[in-house]
C-alpha cells in the first residue's frame, strides 16, 4: 500500500484542516475583515472538488482499517462540506456585526467539519470517537464565542457538561462492546458476534450506553435537555451548523455502529430506537407549539425532526437509510435558509421573538416568501423537499411492517402545522410596528436563495436524488463477503 | 498471564463510572462536575486497558491513551469557560446559571 496512494484518499480532510489554519492566519493578518470567510469557502470548494473528482467511486480501507472510503462516507462528506460552505456564506455579516474573531470562527467550523468527515468515514471505533470529539470540542468553543453575551457562555457551559457526560457514556459503551467482541473494528465486531452473542447482558448494556450517548448528540428525547438552550444561546450561524451538520454526523456514526457492528442484536436496538423516535417527535412537536421565541421554536422543531429521522434508524432497511439521508439533506437546506432570515431579523430585533416577524411580508417580501417555503418544507407540504423526505420515511416504515409508526409520524406532522404556519401568519396577517424595508446583506440573500433552490429542486426531482442516494450502502461492499 | 483476573478490573471500573455519574448528579459546581466526568472517562479507559490485556490487543491501549489526550483538551476548554463565567457573574454554581429556559 503506497503511502501517497492512501494519503490521496483523505486529501479532502487534509485540505479542510489546512484551510482552517490559513483562515486563522488570514484573520490575524487583517482583523475584522472578510478575508477568512473567503479563504474558508475557497478551501471547502477545493476539498469538494477533490472529493468528487478523485475520491468518489472508490471503496477501500486504509491504514489497518482505521479509515474507510466508500459511497456512504463520500456522500456524507459532500453534505458536510456543503453545509460548512453555506455557514461561512451566511456568517460574513454576523461576524462583522458582533465583533467575532473571524479567523478563529472559521478555523473552528472547519475543524468541526474535519471531525464529522472522519465520523462518517470510518468503521473503527477509535477513529469514530476521535472524529466525534474533534467535532464536539470545536462546537463547545463555537457556542461560547459571543464573549460579551451571558447567554452564549451559559449555552456553552451547558453544552460542554452534557457533551462530556455523553462522551463518557459513549466511551463506556464502546469499552463494553470491545470487551465482548474483542475488537474495535465494526466489521470484526460483527464477525465475532455472528456466531452467537456471548455475555448478552454486557453487550446489551454497551448498546444502551451507545444509544444514550449518541442520543445526546442527535438531541433525542430524553437526552435533548441541552439542545434548546444551545440552539438559543449560541451565535445564530453556529446554531444552524449544529442543528444540521452535527446532527447528520451523529446519525451517520449511529448508522455505521448499529448496522455494520451490531446487527446481531438488531431486535434489541430496534425496540429502543422505535421508542426513542416516538417520544422524540411527539415531545418536540408538542413543546414547540408553546414557544414564543423563534430560535427556541426552531430548536424544538429540530428535536422533532430528529425523531422523524430516527424512524429510519428504527426500521434500518436499505430503503430507510436512503430515506434518512434524503431527509437529512432536505432538512439541512431548509434549516440554514430559515436561519439566514433569523440572522437578518436578529440584527434589528435581538430578542428574536416570533412576534418580531410581524409585517415581514411587507418589509422584506422575498425573504418572507422563502421563509414560507421553508416552513412548508418543515411541515411536509408538496412540492417541497420536506414532503418527499417524510413520504420516503413513511414508505420505509410501512414496507418494514410498522404502519403504526408511520401513522404516528403523520399525526405528529399534523400537530406541527400550527406552530410552523403560525410564523407564516405572523409575517403576512399581523401588522408590524413599522413598514420600513429590511435591507439584507448579500451573504444572507444568497444563503436563503440557495436554500430555496435546493428545497424546490429536491422536491421537484425527488426520484433522481433518491436514485443517487440509494446507490450508497451503509455496509460497504468489500465487507459483505467477510473480511 | 497468571494471576490476571478481569473481574476485579471490571468491578473497579463500574464503581468508578457510577461514582462519576453520582458526582455529576449531586454536585452543583461546574468545576467538580468536570472532575466527576473525568472519573467516568477514567472508568472507560481502565476497562479498555483491562480488556486489551485480556485479549492481548494493542487497540485498547491506544484507545485509553487517546481518551487521556481528549480529556486534557476537554478540560482546557471547560476551565476556560468556567473562568469566563466567573468573570461575568462571579458564580460557579450551575443552578445560578439559568438565563436560558423554557
Amino acid at each position: 500500500m503506497p503511502v501517497d496512494g492512501s494519503l490521496r484518499l483523505i486529501l479532502p480532510e487534509i485540505i479542510v484542516a489546512g484551510t482552517g489554519l490559513l483562515a486563522l492566519t488570514a484573520g490575524l493578518v487583517s482583523r475584522r475583515s472578510r478575508l477568512p470567510g473567503f479563504v474558508s469557502m475557497l478551501g471547502l470548494a477545493a476539498a469538494a472538488y477533490f472529493l468528487l473528482a478523485e475520491v468518489a467511486g472508490e471503496t477501500t480501507q486504509i491504514w489497518s482499517g482505521t479509515v474507510l472510503v466508500d459511497g456512504f462516507s463520500t456522500l456524507f462528506k459532500a453534505v458536510f462540506l456543503g453545509i460548512a460552505a453555506l455557514i461561512a456564506l451566511v456568517s460574513f455579516d454576523y461576524i462583522e456585526r458582533n465583533g467575532l474573531p473571524a479567523g478563529e470562527f472559521h478555523l473552528l467550523v472547519l475543524l468541526a467539519t474535519v471531525g464529522m468527515m472522519f465520523m462518517a468515514g470510518s468503521l473503527n471505533l477509535i477513529t469514530i470517537y476521535i472524529g466525534l470529539e474533534c467535532l464536539a470540542l470545536a462546537s463547545y468553543a463555537l457556542t461560547g464565542m459571543l464573549r460579551g453575551s451571558a447567554k452564549s457562555t451559559e449555552a456553552s457551559l451547558k453544552y460542554i457538561l452534557i457533551g462530556a457526560i455523553s462522551s463518557g457514556v459513549i466511551l463506556f459503551g464502546m469499552s463494553l462492546v470491545f470487551g465482548v467482541a474483542g475488537s474495535v473494528h465494526l466489521a470484526e465486531i460483527n464477525a465475532a458476534l455472528a456466531g452467537g452473542t456471548p455475555m448478552l447482558p454486557v453487550l446489551l448494556a454497551g448498546m444502551v450506553f451507545l444509544v444514550a450517548g449518541l442520543g445526546v448528540k442527535m438531541a433525542a428525547v430524553p437526552f435533548h435537555m441541552w439542545a434548546p438552550d444551545v440552539y438559543h444561546g449560541a451565535p445564530a450561524p453556529v446554531a444552524a451548523f449544529l442543528i444540521t451538520a452535527s446532527e447528520a454526523a451523529a446519525f451517520a456514526a449511529a448508522l455505521r455502529i448499529f448496522l455494520v457492528g451490531l446487527p446481531a442484536i438488531q431486535e434489541h436496538w430496534t425496540t429502543v430506537f422505535v421508542a426513542l423516535a416516538v417520544i422524540t417527535m411527539t415531545f418536540g412537536n408538542v413543546t414547540a407549539i408553546v414557544q414564543t421565541n423563534m430560535r427556541r421554536m426552531l430548536a424544538y422543531s429540530a428535536v422533532a425532526q430528529a425523531g422523524y429521522v430516527m424512524v429510519g434508524l428504527a426500521v434500518a432497511s436499505e430503503r430507510a437509510v436512503s430515506a434518512m439521508i434524503y431527509y437529512l439533506i432536505a432538512y439541512a437546506f431548509a434549516t440554514i435558509g430559515a436561519f439566514a432570515v433569523v440572522i437578518l431579523l436578529g440584527r434589528y430585533h435581538p430578542a428574536e421573538d416570533i412576534a418580531d416577524y410581524r409585517g415581514l411580508g411587507r418589509r422584506a417580501p422575498l425573504l418572507a416568501l422563502t421563509l414560507t417555503v421553508f416552513m412548508l418544507s418543515f411541515i411536509g407540504i408538496p412540492p417541497t423537499a420536506g414532503f418527499f423526505g417524510k413520504f420516503y420515511l413513511f414508505q420505509s416504515a410501512v414496507a418494514a411492517g410498522m404502519p403504526w409508526l408511520a401513522l404516528i409520524m403523520v399525526l405528529n406532522s399534523m400537530v406541527s402545522i400550527p406552530y410552523y404556519w403560525g410564523v407564516v401568519q405572523t409575517m403576512y396577517l399581523r401588522e408590524g410596528e413599522t413598514d420600513a424595508p429590511l435591507p439584507a446583506p448579500a451573504g444572507v440573500r444568497w444563503t436563503a436563495a440557495i436554500g430555496l433552490a435546493a428545497t424546490l429542486i429536491l422536491g421537484l426531482f425527488p426520484d433522481q436524488v433518491v436514485q443517487l442516494v440509494s446507490a450508497v450502502q451503509v455496509v460497504p461492499a468489500l465487507l459483505s463477503g467477510g473480511l | 498471564m497468571p494471576g490476571f483476573a478481569i473481574e476485579g478490573y471490571v468491578i473497579v471500573s463500574v464503581v468508578l463510572f457510577a461514582l462519576g455519574i453520582a458526582g455529576v448528579l449531586v454536585r452543583r459546581s461546574p468545576l467538580v462536575m468536570l472532575m466527576a466526568i473525568e472519573l467516568m472517562w477514567g472508568a472507560a479507559a481502565l476497562l479498555f486497558l483491562a480488556f486489551a490485556r485480556q485479549f492481548a490487543l494493542m487497540d485498547g491501549h491506544v484507545f485509553s491513551f487517546l481518551i487521556l489526550v481528549v480529556g486534557a483538551a476537554e478540560a482546557a476548554i471547560g476551565l476556560g469557560l468556567i473562568v469566563l463565567l466567573f468573570r461575568a457573574r462571579e458564580a460557579v454554581d450551575v443552578d445560578e446559571v439559568r438565563e436560558l429556559r423554557g
